[in-house]
């Protein structure tokens, strides 16, 4: 057991013990470090100013942004793969054997690296707050791919707000710099992988904060009375914890948790990570189901799903951004219970399933039942979501989904819908439909449902049956929309699938 | 070997890249600094019952107005309490009580512990609301030509309407901030995120009781400021030099990005009356508009904005006969204040809006009712505030880019896509802009430069220009260096600074480069003739080097301060006559979307730029500009929604929920260019560019107003700004359902 995170930072190690250890990896940089590249404006995932690379040690990776595909890698010692994250919604207990890669790590020497030297010359730089953030951004891009097309280009910095240039120059910048080098050809994983086997299979805990101690950590959060961290090595273990603190967060990815500390002041009573835990982090295609670990990231969800469901994919493509992506998961996503979580109408017409362990053993639940209320969920104390498992849509089945959002990219939905539906002859056989952003959870809508089975595909059905589920749902009125227009959403959205499908 | 029309990098870029260029909150802590903050008003319009600060003095350094020697500002009148000290919040975010300490934790904390007890009051919130109220900042004010009322009503078509266009966040990633360092004998030494470093000089100096020879204050960058650190960076600093002035410790002040949205003013929404009566053939023959804009709590600089909306009203268009009127609504908003196109925008927007609708009635192509109303070279060229057009282009402009981009053609296609898409509708318009070069108040347009050679023969430049990014101190050194015959990477331009100049102006209304790169070019210039008058002397130097040892050994001044007023400006407001602009930056945009019948979902699906910018100094910064200033204003015509709920608390706050345009919103065909022609008038033959292309976004909201109009049942289809996906569809059910009901 360790009581300390050991944490590289350009290369250089630092072993960073409680409090510091639960300052945002921002802030420590920032504040601590004093390696001011790396900027805070929103502290909430928004903006990527503060976007840094993170490397670990992983057996799979998956690239975002790559229209080519991974590239092979050698064989023989486990190598780092890096990927962009918001520094500010990720705390450095979370990074416990990792390669942090900041805006200060690149030009070594004073050469700086292509993607630096593009945006020198393209003018991709105006007022430079956002630069770092796009930099290593370009940087996370070129560890998967050496030819990025505009696609990759855009999909890779869909994270990334500029105020200043319109993107167009930037767009051209990422282009050029098809030169850049691997984060692995400027700090060798060999040696930081060294440093980190020697620590890997220790668990690690952190010790809270008593309200006794001193009010401020070093980069001035309030942590009065903070809760320890845990970070097991054994599934047993995380639900022993577990079960002795029922409070306890999982602080996964931390893209709800964070933002959750920064904005609304939360103060944890217990943390754990499930990092250290084997096989949790695995996404198979098993038997017609995929089978998603309770920590596998969205972003290996999102290549598992490329192959298999396309429909999915251009909801994935506008979920949150690579940098929420890499560091969130599915399982959070499913926790969180958020009515307007983008993957759970997907989940919701597909029947999947959780697989919920805890100290009596496993269980299993259909999503449809996990959601008890507005953010209530059938889930014990003790018990963790160890396994999404989502039946695949069949060739028969014609399956399509819908984000409505007031931005296109990286927009927390209005409104959203999923329709899966069996058809014979130009009828309805059988169709499921969820929806979300119109009641405290997802909804199904079973009288559109079954008022559409039987039917004969034609429009006036589906205006008919937009009708109904106007009446089927609640939404109210917030800062992403009115009730008014989500009522027109929901009605319209079905027409919206007819045309879609005819 | 000129430096001037090249595409030099940004002199910051290098540091932009590697991270190490230092903003306001890099800068390492002083030793004994302390963080300051402040506890504002929750309440729209409250008044205040009790005020508890004991509790909060255990925990930190606490100050209210009582500590201050004057408690009043503003840009235009000093009407703007720093911090309420009447007992009445008139807006939400307005700060009550200054709380100073060494730690943050330790500022929260005290922060809690001010007591204060409210009555909340019912404020006014909407232009509506505050006209009901009769809730005016200063006069209504009038520009007047002709007979409007008389032309009007002997008009062959009258159509009238209300527009109306939301706020815009500037949303500067950088938030407000300043660094303050106590000095000797009461001096203050200011690090400010600032555009304006005399204003927060003087504000500083005025309410902390000093003289402004006590106060320096320098402004190294911004990280994004767009017209709202123009009025409002003054706030954050003055606050942090009372608790130094108190403390004798150094301070920093640094915005968290809600905080920064919740209080500071934005662009000015407006609602605006209009009617106008014209030809059959779209000809305008009398227009009457009533401007309203909503000023927020205190005048700030609203009454000149207004004054730039009133003197765009007309945009392109030569109209005999207008009577236009500017009234700024008082709110109990944050006061509303500078914003990149200052007023222009919402004039502008107001006038495409009503030729499109003049082009719906007449079921015309709005390009001709463009063309039939757009200014003349020789004649028709006169504004209705009495300027003459020198130099017109947009005839060329409005040929040039249809032809360019197809337009015709296009304007066919669409009508074809609607004919047969039952899900998707398309809308095509292409808009005009003539943006007014000057601030409209005359005194603001003169610049000082200091130029400094050193015996090494490098030099240094410093001007009252502030850098956001714009590229100005770029430009400065490249025409410095054009005037002393040298190369570029000789001339560094230094950090603003109030110590090497003075009285300087606002780095605002895209004349930055404009006011001082012409002063430096001055002060450049001087000395370039005392060498060459020396070289007559002594016969010509082999190098720049040589020639500048040379000087200095015969005692030839190797500095010069620089001075520039521009030429001809003169504008009075009792008559609404004058010649406030020394030019027009002119342009044209054509933008084709396609919108989602069922869902309001917009697409940009082509946008064509074309635009007289003169030559510019750094054509590569001028692209920057162009393509950055029409995304910006894309965002304002979108996506960008500032929501708030019926108490007037603003619910989008942030990234999360504000949303400017993303990577993947750029118009997936985009072309940015200009035609080539020089602008004797202004230094290097250049034009300014920092706002004007914003306002060729507005290309993008009349194309959806094209769009709907293909649905509107003959009606003429409104549209409110930003056009939304929620407003889209708003709009497409109720023509479906007035369609309905017609059949
Ligand atoms: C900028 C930004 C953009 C976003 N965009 C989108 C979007 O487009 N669409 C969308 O749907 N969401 C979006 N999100 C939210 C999304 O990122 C999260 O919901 C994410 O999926 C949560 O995963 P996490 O691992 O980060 O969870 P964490 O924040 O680490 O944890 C969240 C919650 O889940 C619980 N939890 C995590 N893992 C488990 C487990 N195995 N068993 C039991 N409980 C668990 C935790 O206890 C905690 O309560 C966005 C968030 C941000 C910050
Ligand atoms: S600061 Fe905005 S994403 Fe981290
Ligand atoms: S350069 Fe200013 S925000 Fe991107």
């Amino acid at each position: 057991m360790r009581d300390f995170v050991l944490v590289h930072i350009n290369g250089v190690p630092h072993r960073i013990a409680a409090p510091r250890a639960f300052e945002t990896l921002s802030r420590f940089l920032r504040y601590d470090q004093r390696a001011t590249g790396t900027k805070i404006v929103c502290e909430e995932g928004d903006c990527g100013a503060c976007t840094v690379l993170v490397g670990r040690v992983e057996d799979r990776q998956s690239c975002l942004s790559a229209s080519e595909g991974t590239e092979p890698r050698q064989a023989g010692l486990p190598v780092l793969h890096y990927r962009p994250i918001n520094s500010c919604i990720q705390f450095l207990f979370q990074l416990d054997c990792t390669h942090v890669v900041t805006v200060e790590g690149l030009a070594r020497g004073g050469t700086l690296t292509p993607v630096q030297d593009a945006m020198v010359r393209c003018h991709g730089a105006q007022c430079g707050y956002c630069t770092p953030g796009f930099i290593m951004a370009m940087a996370g891009m070129y560890e998967c791919t050496s030819h990025p097309t505009v696609g990759d280009v855009r999909a890779a910095l869909t994270g990334n707000l500029c105020r200043c240039t319109g993107y167009d120059s930037i767009i051209k910048a990422a282009l050029e710099a098809t030169d850049q080098p691997k984060i692995e050809e400027i700090y060798p994983s060999a040696p930081i992988v060294n440093a980190i086997k020697q620590y890997e299979c220790d668990a690690v805990r952190l010790q809270g904060l008593q309200a006794s101690e001193p009010p401020s950590l070093p980069g001035g959060q309030e942590a009065g009375r903070l809760g320890g961290f845990f970070k097991p090595n054994d599934l047993a273990s995380a639900i022993r914890f577990k079960s002795e603190n029922p409070k306890c967060v999982i602080v996964q990815g931390a893209t709800d948790f964070g933002v959750w500390c920064n904005k609304r002041g939360f103060v944890a009573e217990a943390m754990m990570s499930l990092d250290g835990i084997e096989g949790l982090g695995d996404v198979r295609h098993e038997d017609g189901a995929l089978l998603v670990g309770g920590r596998a990231s969205l972003a290996d969800f999102e290549s598992a799903v490329r192959g298999i469901v396309p429909e999915l994919v251009p909801i994935m493509d506008r979920f949150g951004s690579p940098q929420i992506k890499n560091a969130g998961t599915l399982a959070g996503n499913i926790a969180n219970a958020s009515p307007i979580a983008d993957t759970l109408p997907f989940l919701f017409v597909t029947n999947a399933s959780l697989e919920l362990t805890g100290l009596s053993g496993t269980r299993t639940v259909a999503i449809s039942d996990f959601y008890l209320g507005y953010k209530k969920l059938d889930l014990q104390p003790d018990e963790l979501i160890t396994r999404i498992i989502i039946p695949l849509p069949s060739k028969d089945e014609t399956l399509r989904l819908y984000k409505i959002s007031k931005r296109s990219h990286l927009d927390i939905s209005s409104f959203t819908a999923a329709m899966l539906m069996r058809r014979s002859d130009g009828h309805v056989d059988s169709i499921r439909i969820a929806y979300g952003g119109v009641a405290p959870v997802v909804l199904r809508l079973p009288k559109t449902e079954q008022f559409l089975t039987g039917k004969a595909l034609a429009r006036e059905t589906f205006a008919e049956a937009g009708e109904i589920a106007r009446g089927e749902v609640a939404p109210i009125s917030d800062v992403r929309g009115t009730r008014d227009f989500r009522l027109q959403l929901a009605q319209n959205v079905l027409q919206r699938f007819y045309f879609d499908i005819a | 070997m000129s430096a001037v029309g090249k595409d030099v990098p940004h002199d910051s870029a290098r540091g932009h890249v590697t991270g190490e260029s230092i903003y306001v909150d890099d800068v390492p802590p002083l030793f004994g600094e302390l963080v300051v903050d402040f506890v504002w008003s929750p309440y729209s319009k409250a008044r205040i019952v009790s005020l508890d600060l004991s509790e909060a003095r255990k925990l930190a350094y606490v100050y209210t107005h009582e500590d201050l020697h004057h408690n009043r500002l503003g840009p235009i009148v000093a009407d703007e309490p720093l911090l309420v000290d009447d007992g009445l919040c008139t807006f939400r975010g307005q700060p009550i009580v200054v709380v100073a300490a060494e730690t943050r934790a330790a500022v929260d904390a005290a922060k809690r512990a001010v007591r204060i007890e409210f009555e909340e009051l019912k404020p006014i919130l909407t232009i509506d609301d505050a006209i009901a109220a009769q809730s005016f900042i200063g006069e209504t004010r009038y520009i007047r030509r002709g007979d409007a009322e008389a032309a009007i009503a002997s008009a062959e078509h009258v159509i009238e309407g209300v527009f109306f266009n939301q706020g815009q966040d500037h949303f500067y990633l950088e938030s407000q901030a300043a660094i303050v360092q106590p000095g000797e004998n009461g001096a203050m030494h200011v690090l400010s995120s600032t555009q304006h470093p005399t204003e927060v000089q003087e504000v500083i100096a005025h309410l902390l009781g000093l003289q402004m020879n006590q106060v320096v204050v320098t402004t190294k960058r911004m990280g994004g400021a767009f017209g709202g650190k123009e009025a409002q960076a003054t706030h954050p600093a003055t606050m942090a030099a009372l608790v130094s002035q108190k403390t004798k410790r150094p301070t920093r002040i640094v915005y968290d990005k809600d905080t920064d949205m919740h209080v500071t003013g934005k662009r000015h929404a407006f609602q605006n009356r209009y009617r106008v009566g014209f030809t059959r053939s779209g000809e305008i023959v009398g227009m009457k508009v009533e401007f309203f804009s909503d000023g927020g709590a205190y005048a700030d600089l609203s009454p000149a904005v207004m004054a730039r909306a009133m003197t765009h009203a007309e945009n392109s268009y030569y109209i005999a006969n207008m009577d236009i009127r500017g009234t700024v609504c008082r709110t109990n908003t944050p006061p509303n204040t500078a914003f990149r196109g200052f007023g222009g925008p919402q004039g502008v927007a107001t006038m495409e809006n009503v030729v499109e609708e003049i082009a719906a009635f007449l079921k015309k192509d709005a390009l001709d009712v463009r063309r039939v109303n757009c200014y003349g070279v020789e004649t028709r060229n006169t504004t209705p505030y009495g300027e003459v057009v020198p130099n017109n282009t947009l005839p060329r402009l409005l040929t040039e880019l249809p032809e360019r981009c197809d337009y015709r053609a296009r304007v066919d296609a669409v009508r074809a896509f609607n004919a047969s898409s039952q899900t998707q509708l398309k809308g095509i318009a292409l808009s005009t802009v003539k943006f007014g070069i000057s601030f409209n108040t005359k005194f603001l347009n003169q610049a000082n430069a200091l130029v400094n050679i050193y015996l090494d023969g490098s030099v240094q430049v410093s001007t009252g220009a502030t850098e956001m990014g714009q590229g100005v101190n770029t430009k400065i050194a490249q025409l410095v260096a054009d005037e002393l015959h040298i190369p570029y990477e000789r001339v560094t331009v230094m950090i603003t600074s109030t110590e090497k100049n003075n009285n300087t102006s606002a780095s605002a209304a895209s004349s930055a480069a404009d006011l001082n790169g012409s002063a430096a070019a001055d002060g450049a210039r001087r000395i370039r003739e005392r060498l060459d008058e020396l070289e007559s002397r002594i016969g010509k130097q082999e190098t720049w080097e040589k020639l500048v040892k040379a000087a200095y050994h015969e005692r030839v001044s190797l500095g010069e301060r620089g001075f520039y007023a521009t030429p001809r400006l003169d504008w009075d407001w009792t008559s609404g006559q004058g010649t406030p602009f020394l030019y027009y930056t002119m342009g044209t945009a054509c933008s084709e979307v396609l919108i989602d019948r069922f869902t309001g979902d917009l697409k940009v699906l082509r946008s064509d730029v074309l635009m007289d910018i003169g030559k510019p100094i750094n054509p590569g910064i001028d692209r920057g500009q162009l393509v950055g200033a029409f995304i910006q204003g894309m965002g304002w015509v979108t996506t960008e929604d500032l929501r708030y709920d019926e108490k007037g608390v603003l619910l989008s706050h942030s990234p999360t929920t504000y949303k400017i345009p993303n990577i993947n919103d750029l118009p997936e065909v985009f072309n940015m260019d200009w035609i080539d022609v020089e602008n004797p008038i202004n230094v290097g033959g250049s034009k300014a560019v920092g706002e004007p292309p914003l306002l060729m976004a507005i290309s993008i909201w009349c194309a959806v107003k094209n769009a709907l109009q293909f649905v509107a049942n003959g009606d003429i289809a409104r549209l409110k700004l930003p056009a939304t996906n929620e407003e889209i569809l708003m709009r497409l059910t109720e023509y479906a359902k007035r369609g309905a009901a017609v059949a």
